[in-house]
């Protein structure tokens, strides 16, 4: 034990907690009629945290901090760094849709940068009241964003939507926290895991249905089927850029707990819920991608897209703690690029109040933006799954991970889901390059900004699609803390 | 000067694909630097290929071999390589790329820059494909190259273009997804921890797991070729397709399944391979006969060529389902006969239909009159896709029908059912479109063969006549490759193996396939 209380863990958290403050302080003492520096300020904060993500890799400093509830181990640090990066691509889709819709205000940036508060919480707690609290964090914010568009209604029932489902999960997951609780006397995972490995035969199904109860509450954080209900209404109805770091950001920090949780904590229960998951899976990678099939608006498209996408993750869940956790580690980064790309590019044509709303919105895009559309092409390529792109890597290690286990049916399942998305993704494609446009070209120009985080993600995903090994060594030495 | 020799096969993937980004920075409206810049880079890639022709030695072995570490925790590793089998159609691709380039010269009005751009990268694709000799990247190439072809299909198509297109996808997709499983589970299985496949093909797996991994190949394979029943897509991509989307179609995607058989499914699961030969020659030959009547009906040129495609690579798979040097080595042949014959045979009729815009039968007749060397043309191509002796597609077929007799001879009869019947549907086709009276007013006063029409199609006839006069200098080159894959498979599927005497008096008969 350390004599002076090791506090580095919590520095990127901090960071980012203050940089909120400063931006809701900024905003109140701004002169009247200016506009805070709000976007130069969290990305500054967010800059900052990454930075010291990126020292306390080098620091190494192993072993949990304040009674196990931080931990900057390499899953950790990994998550953070991923977490911290889809907010400064968020940041920078954020300014020119705030304008254009007339929402331009500097408690956006300040809950998103308590949600990040959130989410680092979350990915790197050992210990599950933390757990929990972490995840409050991170909804309350969310809910608050989701509802920020007050001129439009689906936004403010969206926000409702979400909170009502979202206190329901927090319920579930509480009550499995409880019956985790009641069966090891503790909830620090570390004790978890060692009082489950002695566990009576009488406690186990105690243990087993709190396993099921945390399952049934990140189910719905990850918006797993049959536990999606809210994710298409709110996906459509969030302002944008909110969607996009939700679909992205929330499933990252989701899976890490997930990941902490099952992998680690319940690692001895796993001949109870792999099948439980594997079913899940199962569903999740039908059902959401069947549904995407039947979608005319493009946000709800990529939130039934979204759902499918929770199916694949959870498909590699089942596998190996370390294997999992690599494969999960990979896909979570190229998925959070393709999907930030993806509602980013709906995000930067808004204009007045008004965005791409269905498939036939975009006709024609290919002849009046070839870049544009030859990005969201390349996002939609990554999401089917298909070289060269970060999303048939992700895939590959994802159903490698199934296989690996002896899960062949998940890698089956998910290459055929994935061919019924093709057919959804493709009319995308269709419709772009295919069809002639119609009517005047209605949409923004693309901002600097915007631009930047979309060639950012485009990058990302051609890069990690064609030298994939760098990001899976980290993958893989952050999947090695579930050991 | 000849061109060096080092990491000749990477810079054949890498410079179509350096073409098309350049190419891609360029103005929308520099439409002539397009196309002259795309032309260009197709002709130095082909040039620079023919140096694996002269350098190539006639051994089984694999030459021009190129290994880096590429994804090295799981043995994933950038490894390419020629042998026999591929060198011919990584040939034809770099051949057909400039052709298709020329050839579609002036159809192709709109989105030229995007047009060049796709088909710089299917032919790097198509070559990737080729020269892979990994499991992980293979299917990277085998993927890859279904998006530039989904956008020639869709983009520059005709009527039914957007159903085509995404009919091509989801078929040769939902067919290859299978086998990515299938290359999981082999991985694992094989517990060398590699996908390399040399190294995969000296680690066998348990027979009863081969047959399933087999089949699940095999699917993505046939669906490509394609064999019946899985030939549906074909027709429809065909005949939307633009002429030169057709011609690559026909000449080299098509060959890929053919020769994911022969390097990937049959070393990889030998038993299961010769297990299931049997299942595979029926399919051949029943994909040869009905291939050849549906041809016979068709009141549709393209559609007639398309159909006639199933028919001829039904022969393909027949010799590699013989599994022997003389079958396998026709085969290749004849998949390299029938990228020069079909592919000059849907420049024609693109010709024809740039004319008429039309592609129906009985539209025409009479145009020996109008288009005399056109005709002349038509019919050498004709002649050589029924395979008439003197023509490329007669060495192959014999061959194929030589190699298949021992191992079945009936299927050998039926196919050479279809032999005949391709004749039949080949020359009552050339017989309504150019014989008889010139009756329908718009064929008067077609124009001939256009200077820029006669570049792209005297190259293919010359190549024609010379794969069947001068075989030799084609097979000698693949005999090697394909009789060691056929003792491969032999000594893989023998329980006990035999001394080494025995197998070097084993000449590469036909007749002692099995």
């Amino acid at each position: 034990m350390n004599a002076v209380l090791d506090l580095r863990p919590i520095i990127p958290a901090a960071i980012v907690a203050v940089t909120g403050v400063v931006v809701l302080l900024a905003q109140a003492f701004a002169p009247s009629g200016r506009a805070a520096p709000s976007p130069v300020l969290s990305l500054a904060g967010l800059a900052g945290a990454l930075a010291s993500v990126w020292l306390l890799a080098g620091g190494r400093a192993e072993g949990a901090v304040l009674a196990g509830a931080l931990t900057a181990d390499g899953l950790a640090l990994f998550l953070q760094a991923v977490i911290l990066a889809v907010a400064v691509l968020t940041v920078l889709l954020s300014p020119a849709y705030l304008r254009a819709n007339g929402m331009e205000r500097g408690e956006y940036y300040a809950l998103l940068l308590f949600s990040v508060v959130g989410m680092l919480g979350l990915v790197s707690t050992l210990e599950l009241v933390s757990m929990f609290v972490a995840l409050e964090i991170m909804s309350v914010a969310l809910y608050g964003m989701v509802g920020l568009d007050r001129a439009r209604p689906e936004s403010q029932e969206a926000a409702l939507k979400y909170f009502v489902n979202g206190a329901f999960a927090s319920a579930f997951l509480l009550y499995g926290v409880a019956l985790v609780y009641g069966v090891s006397g503790s909830t620090s995972l570390d004790r978890i895991t060692r009082a489950l490995g002695v566990a009576s035969p009488e406690t186990l199904p105690l243990a087993v249905l709190g396993a099921a109860l945390l399952l049934v509450g990140f189910g719905f954080k990850v918006a797993s089927v049959p536990f999606h209900m809210w994710a298409p209404d709110v996906y459509e109805g969030a302002p944008t850029p909110v969607t996009a770091f939700m679909s992205a950001g929330v499933k990252a920090a989701a899976f890490g707990a997930l990941l902490r949780v099952f992998g680690y904590g319940l690692a001895d229960l796993a001949s109870h819920w792999q099948p439980l998951v594997a079913a899940l899976a199962i569903v999740t990678m039908l059902l959401g991608n069947l549904a995407a099939l039947a979608q005319r608006n493009l946000k709800r498209l990529l939130a039934y897209s979204s759902i499918a996408h929770a199916g694949y993750l959870m498909s590699a869940l089942v596998a190996a703690p370390v294997l999992a956790g690599e494969a999960i580690l990979f896909y979570v980064v190229a998925y959070a690029a393709v999907n930030l790309g993806g509602f980013g590019v709906i995000a930067a044509l808004s204009k007045g109040g008004q965005e791409p709303a269905t498939v036939a919105d975009l006709a024609g895009l290919a002849e009046r933006r070839p870049l544009l559309a030859a990005t969201l092409t390349l996002f939609l390529v990554s999401l089917t799954g298909i070289p060269i792109t970060a999303g048939f890597v992700g895939k590959f290690y994802l159903f490698n991970a199934a296989v690996a286990s002896g899960w062949v049916v998940l890698a089956l399942v998910g290459v055929l889901a994935s061919v019924v998305s093709a057919y959804y993704y493709l009319r995308v494609v269709v419709a772009m390059y295919m069809e002639p446009p119609l009517g005047e070209d209605r949409w923004a120009a693309v901002s600097p900004a915007a631009a930047l985080a979309l060639a950012l993600s485009a990058g990302v995903t051609l890069l990690f699609g064609l030298w994939p090994a760098p990001v899976l060594t980290f993958a893989r030495l952050a999947g090695r803390s579930l050991l | 000067m000849t061109p060096p020799l080092v990491h000749l096969l990477t810079w054949l993937i890498l410079l179509p694909v350096a073409g098309a980004l350049l190419i891609a920075l360029t103005r929308r409206e520099s439409v002539s630097v397009q196309k002259l810049l795309g032309l260009a880079v197709s002709l130095v890639t082909f040039v620079l290929s023919t140096r694996l022709v002269s350098a190539f030695r006639d051994t089984a072995g694999m030459q021009f071999e190129e290994r880096y570490a590429w994804i090295p925790a799981w043995g994933i590793s950038y490894h390419v390589g020629i042998d026999g089998l591929s060198l011919w159609l990584v040939m034809l691709t770099t051949f057909l790329t400039p052709l298709c380039l020329l050839g579609s010269w002036s159809q192709i009005e709109k989105g030229v820059r995007e047009f060049v751009v796709s088909m710089l990268l299917l032919e790097a694709g198509m070559i990737g494909v080729f020269v892979a000799l990994d499991l992980f990247l293979f299917y990277v190439f085998w993927e890859a190259m279904l998006i530039p072809m989904y956008f020639l299909i869709g983009i520059w198509g005709h009527e039914r273009r957007i159903y085509a297109a995404v009919k091509f996808f989801l078929y040769t997709f939902a067919g290859s997804v299978l086998m990515l499983v299938a290359f999981l589970v082999l991985y694992r299985a094989a517990g060398i921890r590699s996908f390399d496949i040399p190294a995969l093909v000296a680690a066998p797996v348990d027979p009863a797991l081969q047959t399933w991994l087999f089949l699940a190949c095999a699917l993505a394979f046939a669906i490509k070729v394609p064999m019946w029943p899985f030939h549906t897509w074909l027709p429809d991509a065909h005949v939307e397709a633009p002429t030169a989307g057709s011609v690559i179609l026909a000449a080299v995607l098509l060959k890929m399944g053919g020769y994911g058989f022969l390097r990937l499914a049959i070393p990889l699961f030998p038993d299961a391979a010769v297990r299931l030969a049997p299942l595979v020659g029926v399919l051949a030959v029943i994909g040869i006969v009905y291939g050849a009547l549906v041809s016979l009906v068709q009141p549709d040129l393209k559609k007639l060529v398309a159909y006639s495609s199933v028919s001829h690579l039904g022969f393909v798979m027949l010799g590699i389902a013989a599994l022997s040097t003389t079958g396998v080595t026709g085969a290749v042949y004849q998949m390299l006969n029938h990228g020069i014959s079909t592919g000059a045979l849907f420049f024609l009729v693109g010709m024809l239909y740039d004319r008429r815009h039309t592609r129906l039968i009985s539209e025409f007749g009479g145009l020996r009159a109008a288009m005399p060397w056109y005709f002349a043309v038509f019919l050498l191509i004709s002649l050589s896709s029924i395979a008439v002796p003197g023509t490329n597609g007669f060495v192959g077929e014999f061959l194929i029908l030589l190699g298949a007799w021992s191992f079945s001879p009936w299927m050998v009869v039926v196919a050479t059912l279809g032999v005949i019947l391709a004749a039949a549907y080949a020359l009552w086709m050339v017989k309504r479109v150019f014989y008889g009276e010139l009756a329908n007013p718009k064929n008067q006063g077609l124009p001939d063969l256009s200077p820029r029409e006669a570049a792209v199609l005297v190259p293919l006839v010359v190549l024609a006549l010379v794969m069947g006069i001068a075989s030799p200098l084609f097979t000698r080159r693949i005999e090697p490759a394909a009789d060691a894959l056929v003792r491969q498979v032999r000594e893989a599927t023998r329980p006990a193996p035999p001394a080494v005497a025995v197998l070097e008096q084993t000449a590469p008969e036909p007749g002692d396939a099995r």
